[in-house]
């Protein structure tokens, strides 16, 4: 998103703009007046500099996803979320399939596409991108940055983000900003940007609640892995410095009640058209995880939202086929059986059909599914390959 | 200062350890596998477990790799750190599809971008398997690369080669060459 687009882009921000800033209940935080970039000479400046340098990157990548429609819709939350920071807010989606978002204090908003397919609406987006930017507007990384310097371990801090500057890996900084904790702020930091976060919502006029929802579909997709590799310590890298889930859940949900926002909008059916177009490569990012409790945890929740949706009963499919453990065979068929009743059941679900059958010995079943895949994509990837497969005798 | 020189040096020397030369001539490849060469090969000789990778312009510009004999239950690689319900293991039943995918999920570990172009039989180690050829998007340096493997099941066992390089320049130039290295291959043991 260029600065210039995203600003014309933003139209509808000039009134929600003119709210008056907002403080918190406690009178702990005032939205503060926009930030001017810092001298060169400083330490602030030097991070903006390395920062400015990896965004100028983050702009070339070929993991950054251009589709206008969906920049401009993010831009909007984003906007309305940041009021008068606005004009300094940049938002780039970046092809990851991991659910995190991250703000840099130059201003430079990357969300990753596995945060973007858990969200179950507008609202819920926008409490993940109102911590983000909560944590911008108190600044959080810059007390970071000093804290780190103070225990004189700024050479490391450094040294880290220069090597990864140096490796020329576009992006590669933010990330690493992320997964390794460069950013990682204090417990108080993260609890204080929930908070602002909430304000931040509810300003806008989203659902707060929405945001303990957040939280407990996260829990539920991160127990449900641990229940199927029997391993507790499975975690998302956004936990890393995180309060504990729950009570970060359980606060949210606490502040949120105490929040009224008239005519709350929670922004579902919008969500769900902007995402469509994206929906099928970001599940594809998903499975190549092999995180199939999680992935079938969060099948399970979109399937509940849009219970129509041939697509997703063919992803829950895959999903069992690829785990193939005890009784995945049958529950993988259960599931094509269901996509193929709705009106966008996908052509690939014959095939994944026909692969089971196929293996499991029926091979007058499996030449079925094939025939119809092929009838129904005779240029596919793999049409050598399944012509094959049909022009064997059965045994 | 002179600390400061040992740093590259020695990381020098430990590259250079890190690769010994095959070929040409006849080759064995994890005791099971035949390969004729016409031409020298540099192979990686330690950290890569399971799988032996062969180069010839070094590893970021091509590789050729070897995964040989692998058995119904094994992974393709081992991943350090991964939950074993998490790496994909080989089933003697799976199809060539399905082999692809297991070996996507390595590919795109990283992050990088993998996008099947082409699944066709073909005629491997004597046998009736399957070619596939593909592109990746590598996350690292965001360099476009081409790819394709031959696969077959044996007895149950998978043997799976597989040649990748940057689509330009050096995939047009080593890619004759990794496709000779694989025709020749077969089984001896």
């Amino acid at each position: 998103m260029r600065r210039r687009e995203f600003l014309c882009g933003c139209g509808c921000c000039g009134l929600l703009s003119a709210t008056p800033a907002f403080a918190l209940a406690d009178g702990e935080w005032h939205m503060p007046m926009r930030f001017q970039k810092p001298e060169a000479g400083g330490d602030e400046g030097g991070l903006w500099a390395l920062l400015d340098r990896e965004e100028a990157k983050l702009k070339r990548s070929r993991f950054i996803v251009r589709d206008k429609a969906l920049n401009d819709y993010l831009a909007g939350i984003a906007c309305r979320l940041a009021v008068d920071h606005c004009p300094d807010v940049r938002v780039y989606v970046v092809r990851t399939p991991i659910f995190n978002a991250s703000m840099a204090p130059n201003g430079m908003l990357q969300i990753w596409t596995g945060l973007l397919l858990r969200m179950a609406n507008e609202a819920q987006l926008a409490a993940v991108l109102g911590h983000e930017i909560g944590h911008y507007l108190a600044r959080h990384s810059l007390d970071r940055l000093r804290d780190a310097k103070s225990r004189s371990a700024f050479g490391q801090f450094l040294g880290m983000a220069l090597a990864a500057a140096g490796a020329g890996n576009a992006g590669l900084l933010a990330q690493l900003a992320l997964a390794a904790g460069m950013f990682s702020y204090s417990r108080e930091h993260e609890r204080e940007a929930d908070r602002i976060g909430l304000e931040l919502m509810a300003g806008a006029g989203y659902a707060p609640m929405e945001a303990s929802k957040v939280w407990d579909q996260l829990l539920g997709e991160l127990k449900a892995e641990s229940d199927w590799t029997g391993d507790p310590a499975t975690r998302s890298v956004l936990f890393a410095s995180h309060p504990l889930e729950d009570e970060r859940r359980d606060a949210l949900a606490t502040r949120a009640a105490a929040l009224t926002v008239p005519q709350a909008n929670v922004g579902g059916e919008q969500w769900r058209q902007v995402m469509a177009p994206h929906q099928w490569e970001f599940l594809e990012d998903e499975l190549r995880r092999r995180r199939s409790g999680e992935s079938l945890a969060l099948l399970d929740r979109l399937i509940a939202a849009s219970p129509t949706d041939g697509v997703l009963y063919y992803f829950r499919g895959e999903a069992y086929r690829l785990r193939a453990a005890d009784g995945d065979r049958l529950r993988a068929l259960d599931a094509y059986e269901l996509a193929e009743k709705q009106v966008n059941a996908p052509v690939e679900l014959y095939r994944s059909r026909g692969m089971l059958l196929r293996a499991a010995g029926d091979e007058a079943g499996a030449k079925q599914a094939f025939a119809r895949y092929l009838s129904l994509r005779p240029t596919a990837e793999d049409a050598e390959l399944i012509d094959s497969y049909l022009k064997q005798e059965i045994r | 200062m002179m600390r400061w020189l040992l740093v590259p040096v020695v990381f020098l020397l430990a590259s250079c350890a890190a690769m010994t030369k095959v070929g040409p001539g006849e080759t064995v490849v994890r005791e099971s596998l035949t390969v004729r060469l016409g031409q020298g090969w540099n192979k990686l000789a330690i950290g890569t477990g399971r799988v032996e990778i062969w180069t010839t312009e070094g590893l970021p510009l091509d590789t050729l790799r070897f995964y040989v004999d692998v058995k119904d239950g094994e992974p393709l690689q081992d991943v350090r750190g991964a939950n074993q319900k998490q790496v994909p293991q080989f089933r003697a039943a799976m199809e060539p599809r399905e082999v692809v995918e297991m070996f996507e999920v390595f590919s795109v570990a990283d992050g990088s971008r993998f996008r099947l172009a082409k699944l066709a039989p073909a005629s491997f180690l004597g046998t009736a398997g399957f070619r596939f050829d593909y592109t990746l998007m590598r996350k690292s340096d965001e360099v476009e690369l081409k790819g394709f493997g031959y696969g077959a099941i044996r007895d149950g066992r998978l043997t799976l080669i597989v040649f990748e390089a940057p689509k330009t320049h050096y995939f047009g130039k080593v890619a004759p060459r990794a496709e000779a290295v694989i025709a020749s291959a077969r089984i001896t043991k």
